[in-house]
């Protein structure tokens, strides 16, 4: 696979379909080695799809994947011994406890030594209910008992399908330090996560997916440099006045009708040139009543994905507008 | 190795193991010592057959036999069933395959496990058969001179393997039903109504029913003083010789099926 060097894990053209529906259209993730990649996407844009794929649960139907710099392809099931994966929710026998069914588990796969049992146990939060039957298990426990699960092998690269699920503050505070604390031990950790404010608190690289193909990805700091915005709020009848006035002056960069019900207009630069915008649509007797300025994973992740998820899959739409108020129409005048 | 023991752990420490024995073991030892204890007022078979037959060494070991073979055919499949369907009901088979473990490899090694659990539950049912016997033996007034009867005896290992294999096989149904079915329960109902439909279908179609599953099992462990039961299939059943052949066929075609399933289905869920 060309390009790859340096990457803990690369796909490159994956498709996936369901019947009809193409879960995965040409798929190319560069996670590079050694940092807490956040993977998002709307509900439906094949996250789940992914993982599934990259844990050898389901094959692709074309493309290529890489792990930690060897192919992956159907039979070499022996690369996911360095691979520590919680794909959807964590499965257990429930009549077993935590340490019974973490000692089921490392019979299967890579060996592992039984002290490691006891670590990942120590690690989760969960020695002092590790005998405890796992049906009793809240889902939070339940959760945790995945993570050191996933954790059993001392992986490489630990792939962690929704790992908040369930876990109360503390749990995910103690988790982000985990994970934080392995990708400086130079593991690599992708993360698929609809949670924005964990992922921005959290990843090093993220990368945006949606119906099925990889809309942006990158260094997040630099994706979010790139996504900074000031959002003004005019009078609503004076909107088309300060797209004409402010169009031709910010040309290179994009202008954005938010809300026209409500006369907000966002324009798609530095928080620091705030001041100009406002001069700019006084000098032409528009006076702003509201502006706000700054970067945001989800501002970036919602224009990049439209703002919805896949038709039928149970997102909420419509109730109030866009999710934070803030997403484009789509309706751009400058680009 | 650590596959295969930690499938023995599992099941050790599963309640449905325990429950599939001790209702096997409840309902042979009842029977046993109920017909012992009414044995003397009355007959049981309209052929006139005497109901203290059950508790009568050496005739008894082979109807004890058959009846954990009968009975307990059920009870493997159900058990069977439980087993695979609940490796996918709960994902336990998804987080092995994602930590590289082979599918094929886990599936069989998952019910060689199983085989060998159903072999300790058929000894152990058997010793307490024969012990339930003993007192229906004493509560009918029948002699138990028979109990070492050394003809019996020494062909009776021979017997409970073969009983072991034909309860394996039946178990492999179940084990194979539940793992295309991907479900517990789904494969338990499928198992029990395939149990109960070919024993049906045996009364219309005894020539073709005569090579199903079921049917070679029971005729796998018949011998002169027993028949097989409600897959007879009246005259039409297989010789035993040819049964057993049948009876290691479909336990490794059905053994087949699954691991080719396994290996090819896509895991969700």
């Amino acid at each position: 696979m060309s390009g790859t060097d340096g990457l803990a894990l690369a796909t490159r053209g994956l498709r996936k379909s369901y019947g009809s529906r193409q879960a995965l259209d040409g798929l190319d993730l560069s996670v590079p080695a050694g940092v807490v990649y956040g993977f998002l996407g709307p509900n439906g844009a094949g996250k789940t799809t992914t993982m599934r794929v990259l844990t050898g649960l389901i094959h692709a139907d074309g493309g290529t994947v890489e792990i930690l710099g060897k192919p992956f392809k159907r039979g070499d099931r022996r690369r996911l011994f360095e691979v520590g994966a919680l794909v959807e929710s964590p499965t257990f026998y429930p009549y077993l406890s935590a340490r019974a069914n973490l000692r089921e588990l490392a019979a299967s796969g890579a060996h592992v030594p039984s002290k490691r049992i006891e670590e990942v146990l120590d690690l989760a939060g969960l020695c002092d209910r590790a005998n405890d039957k796992v049906q009793d298990y809240s889902m939070g426990m339940k959760q945790r008992l995945g993570i050191a699960a996933a954790l059993l092998n001392d992986p490489k690269l630990l792939l962690l399908d929704e790992p908040a699920n369930g876990l109360d503050p503390a749990g995910i505070v103690a988790m982000r330090d985990t994970l934080r604390a392995l990708a400086s031990q130079g593991k690599t950790v992708l993360i698929s996560s609809h949670l924005l404010a964990e992922i921005q608190v959290m990843a090093d690289t993220v990368g945006i997916i949606a119906s099925g193909k990889l809309v942006r990805e990158g260094p997040l700091k630099e994706l979010l440099s790139m996504q900074a915005i000031v959002k003004v709020r005019v009078q609503p009848n004076q909107v088309d006045a300060a797209i004409a006035t402010l169009a031709p002056l910010f040309a290179a960069e994009r202008l954005t009708e938010t809300d026209r019900e409500e006369g907000w207009l966002t324009v798609h630069i530095a928080a620091d040139r705030a001041e100009e915008v406002s001069q700019k649509l006084a000098g032409a007797g528009i006076y702003v009543s509201g502006m706000e300025s700054g970067t945001d994973l989800e501002m970036l992740f919602l224009e990049l994905t439209g703002g919805q998820a896949i038709t039928g899959e149970g997102t909420f739409v419509g109730l109030g507008g866009t999710a934070n108020g803030s997403a484009t129409t789509g309706k751009e005048t400058a680009e | 190795m650590r596959l295969f023991f930690s499938g023995l752990r599992k099941l050790v420490r599963r309640p449905a193991t325990w429950v599939t024995v001790g209702l096997l073991v409840g309902l042979l030892a009842l029977i046993i010592i109920a017909v012992g204890a009414t044995a003397n007022g009355r007959t049981v078979r309209a052929n006139g057959t005497e109901a203290k037959l059950l508790v009568t060494f050496p005739g008894a070991y082979d109807r004890i036999l058959q009846f954990i073979t009968g009975l307990g055919g059920l009870f493997a499949v159900i058990y069977g069933a439980a087993i695979a369907g609940s490796e996918w009901s709960w994902g336990t088979l998804k987080s092995a395959v994602a930590r590289g473990e082979s599918r094929v490899r886990y599936m069989l090694i998952s019910y060689v496990s199983i085989a060998v659990m159903i072999g300790f539950g058929l000894l152990l049912t058997f010793a307490v058969g024969v012990v339930a016997a003993i007192i229906g033996a004493h509560l009918a007034n029948v002699s138990t001179s028979g109990l070492g009867d050394s003809a019996t005896l020494s062909d009776l290992p021979g017997r409970l393997l073969k009983g072991w294999v034909a309860v394996v096989e039946e178990g492999a149904l179940g084990f194979t039903i539940a793992t295309l079915a991907r479900s517990q329960l789904a494969g338990i109902g499928a198992g029990i109504a395939f149990y109960f439909g070919e024993g049906f279908a045996s009364i219309f179609l005894p020539d073709i029913v005569k090579y199903l599953p079921f049917s070679v099992a029971n005729a796998s462990l018949v011998t002169g003083t027993s028949s097989a039961g409600m897959f007879a299939g009246g005259a039409s059943a297989l010789p035993a010789d040819q049964a057993q052949v049948l009876v290691i066929v479909w336990l490794i075609g059905a053994l087949i099926v699954a691991a080719v399933f396994s290996d090819r289905a896509e895991i969700a869920g």
